[in-house]
Parts: structure tokens; sequence; C-alpha cells
């Protein structure tokens, strides 16, 4: 169970997470939708301390803590559970494909090295990369790093991965052989929170999709909900000028 | 116009020749120190404290500021006068190559200091938050992923660094240090400075293969550790200019 509470952060006193609230259970997979600038990737970002919010409680299972003033300690012990997935995919440079998946479980949890590699290469293989794992990032495609960077982050089994915009930086190509890779994380039971613009993957996969807008939680609700009956105009409006230009295209 | 000696080149080119122990023995403390000093002064910068912070700035900024030949001067007469009058130590029996070296060690402080700074600066701030998050401690981050695409992104730099001191480190001659060139002033003195040609091409070609075999090495490192030419069968040419 993760419970984010009255989350608030400001840049430069642009206000961009005004209060936001969202309680995730267990296994369950999240899609944030919103247009640019309303806050979904800073969310991400706070919950897991790339940013420091101004305040907020922020809760993992048993542990719940101040986001605003919290010790390196406990960010370390958190962010053990957690993983994440980027929007540029940020694979280590220096490190092969295996070496990038290892990583987090030699360095970080100290797992036995032969075990870890051996974990390592399964999940590459999961991702479908199996010949790939000598290949330094610069010489994998867009998708196939970001599949690197997904098997790196499962690979650790945490309780949430946080996908922040895992697709927006691919060739339109690419997108699809990476969605197929998050849907198979999704069936694998982990709690997942999605920041997407991809909507008929968060129709797919979503347990649950939450609208945000200007800083706050417009709606939230199941998909089937959310996309055919949104109770509130932004949403409808939104969501209108996304599917309805999916069938017809403008030239 | 008078005929180049070569006798007289072949000789002092032989005797000067072995006073290069010297000239790399100054070159290797100061980098040796200089570096040091360059690492702290890397740390005050990055460490997020505005008075370390602004005291780092304050010695890079002096230090390029200031030529090399008026510090070594004001090292060379200035600390030992310090040193008796504050302190009561005398500092006569002090050879003078070290003062040659505090000199440098204090220029490469802040040079060093400048090339750390562009190489960490180099490696993304995705790098580090991809650390974070796989579960690394900053430590961990840093040397694990950090630090070893740092140290490539200085590479030439280094290169040039050690090329520049060598070349700088002759100033040395100046308070009187029998290095490459203070030999070479002094054998052609001697003879009443009738040799300066003689004197300078013999110097010139002792500098120069030094500097050319350093350049070679660097732009070999350079090449050996470019993540480009890691990727086995392909090979991509990373120049110089380029970093």
């Amino acid at each position: 169970m993760i419970e984010i509470k009255h989350v608030k952060k400001s840049f430069d006193n642009v206000e961009i997470l005004k209060d936001v609230s969202l309680n995730v259970a267990d296994g369950e997979v999240v899609v944030i939708l919103g247009p640019s600038g309303s806050g979904k990737t800073t969310l991400l970002r706070c919950v897991s301390f790339l940013e420091k919010a101004d305040s907020g409680i922020f809760s993992l299972g048993d542990v719940s803590v101040n986001l605003h003033k919290i010790s390196k300690k406990d960010i370390l012990k958190l962010r053990r559970k957690m993983a994440f997935v980027f929007q540029n995919y940020n694979l280590f440079a220096n490190k092969t494909a295996l070496e990038n998946v290892a990583e987090g479980l030699v360095t970080a949890r100290k797992m036995d090295k032969i075990q870890a590699i051996r974990k390592a290469r399964q999940a590459l293989e999961w991702v479908g990369l199996s010949d790939k794992e000598n290949f330094y990032p610069v010489q994998l495609s867009g998708g196939q790093q970001q599949r690197v960077g997904i098997a790196r982050a499962v690979v650790l089994e945490p309780e949430v991965i946080f996908f922040d915009e895992p697709t927006s930086a691919l060739d339109p190509e690419l997108v699809g052989e990476t969605l197929e890779v998050i849907k198979k994380v999704a069936k694998m039971g982990i709690t997942m929170i999605v920041v997407t613009h991809e909507m008929s993957f968060a129709q797919d996969v979503a347990d649950k999709v939450v609208f945000m807008d200007g800083g706050l939680v417009v709606e939230e609700g199941k998909p089937e909900v959310i996309f055919s009956h949104p109770k509130e105009a932004r949403t409808r409006q939104f969501l209108s000028r996304i599917i309805s230009l999916d069938p017809v295209y403008y030239i | 116009m008078r005929t180049f000696h070569w006798d007289i080149f072949l000789k002092f080119y032989i005797e000067i020749l072995p006073y290069l122990s010297v000239t790399f023995s100054y070159v290797f403390f100061s980098l040796l120190f200089g570096f040091g000093i360059g690492i702290g002064i890397t740390v005050m910068k990055f460490s997020g404290k505005r008075i370390l912070s602004a005291l780092a700035s304050i010695y890079i900024s002096v230090m390029r500021c200031v030529p090399s030949v008026v510090l070594l001067f004001l090292i060379y007469y200035g600390l030992p006068m310090m040193m008796k009058g504050e302190f009561g130590i005398s500092m006569d029996h002090i050879g003078t190559i070290v003062y040659v070296i505090i000199t440098f060690s204090l220029f490469l402080g802040a040079s060093t200091s400048e090339i750390m700074r562009a190489g960490y600066l180099a490696v993304g701030k995705g790098q580090r938050e991809a650390g974070y998050m796989v579960g690394l401690s900053g430590w961990q981050t840093f040397y694990r992923i950090i630090f070893p695409q740092a140290v490539r992104a200085c590479i030439p730099n280094i290169g040039n660094i050690i090329i520049y001191m060598i070349k700088e480190g002759a100033l040395a001659y100046t308070i009187g240090l029998q290095d490459v060139l203070g030999r070479g002033y002094q054998l052609n003195s001697l003879k009443g400075n009738a040799y300066s040609a003689e004197t300078y091409v013999a110097l010139a070609l002792i500098y120069w293969p030094c500097t050319i075999i350093l350049e070679k090495v660097f732009a070999y490192i350079e090449k050996k550790v470019s993540l480009a030419d890691m990727i086995a069968g392909q090979k991509t040419e990373v120049s110089m200019e380029e970093i």
C-alpha cells in the first residue's frame, strides 16, 4: 500500500504541485495522465526523493515519512524498495547492458556477484535482449535502452516501480516493443505508477487512471469510467482532444 | 653570419640532457601536490557550503590572474621572509626546487580543479539520479558511475596540463634552479654567452621530444578509454578537439 498525502512543491515561486494525495493498493497499476506542466513527473520525482517536496507525507508499506524532512539514511532505505524508469533511460554510460542491470544488486544490495549476474541475465532475457548483454548503451537503440532500463528496475524486485514517460523519448516505431515489456511488468503484479501519454496503454493496463491538471488531481477512477464517462469537464476536454484525433487524420 | 658549431651543440646537448631528471622531478611533484590541492578545491566548490565555495572561487581566480613568474618570486623571496619574521623558522637550507614545487603546486591546484569541475559537470545529472534509484548511496554513485565517466572527460586536459607544466616550469631558471633550461643557461654563460644559438637549439630539441611523446601517450590513453572505442568491432574516431 502506498499513500501519498498532501504533497506540495514549488519551483521559484511557481506552484507545480498544489496539494496532491493518492493511494495505490498493492499490485495496482496506476496511470497518471494530464497535460504538460500538470505536475505528473514532479510527483514521481518527489516521492522518489529526486526532488525535495515542500511538504507531504509518503508511506510505503509500514514506513511513513515526511517528504520535506527526511534523513539520507531513510531515503536510501526507501529507495531500495523502489525502482525508477526514466524518460531518457539514463543507463549508466560506462557500463554494459548486463552491468547496468546487475549494478543495483551487486553494489546496493550486496548480492553475491555470480548470483547477481545470473539474475541480471534472466532479466535481460525477459525483456528480449539476451544477445545484447555486452553492449554499451551508446550501441543500443532507444527502445533497447529503455528495455534495459526496465530490466534494471525489475531485477531489483522492488515494491513499486515508477515509470516517468517511458516511451515519450522513443521513435514511434519503437514505442510498441517498449510498451509490450511494460505490460509484461504489469502482469507480474508489481505495484506501478506510470506517467504516460499513451492512452491505449492506459486503457489496456491501468487498474486506476488519475487525471492531473494544474498541480491537482482532477479526477481518478477505473479506466473504463474515466475514458467513457469522465465526471469533470476538464478531463472530458483533455481526453476529447487526444482521443478523438486517433481515427481521423488531419493534413 | 657565423657558422653553427655542431660540436658545441652536441656537447651542450649531452651535458644538459641529464638535467631532465630535475625538470621531471618538479613536474612530477607539482602535479602530485597540484592534483591534491585541486581535489580539495573541487570538493569545496561542490560542497554546497557558500563560504567554502566562495573561497574556492577566490583561490582559482587569484591563481589564474597572477603570472606564474610573479608567484614564483613571491614564494621564493617572500616565503622565507615571512617564515623567519612571523615564526622564526629559517628556510635557508631549503633547496630551490622546493620553491618551484610549491609555486607550481599552487598553480596547478587551480587549473586541475577547473579540469575536474568540467569533467564532473560533463556527466549528466541523469546518471546520478539513475544511480540513486537503483539504490546506490551518494558515495557509491560517485565512485561507480560519476567518477569513471568524469575521468574520461578529463584525460585530454590532463595531458595538456602536463605539457603546460613542463614548459612553464622552465621559469624555474629565474630563481637559479639548475634544471634543463637553467643548466643550458649556465653552460652558455660560462662561455661568455657566445653560443646562444647552439644552447637554445639544444634546449628546443630536448623539450620537443618530451612534449611530443607525452602528447602521443595521452592520445593513446584517450583512445583506449573512450567509450566509443570500447565498442568491440566498431572503430570510432574521437578527435581531441571534440572534447
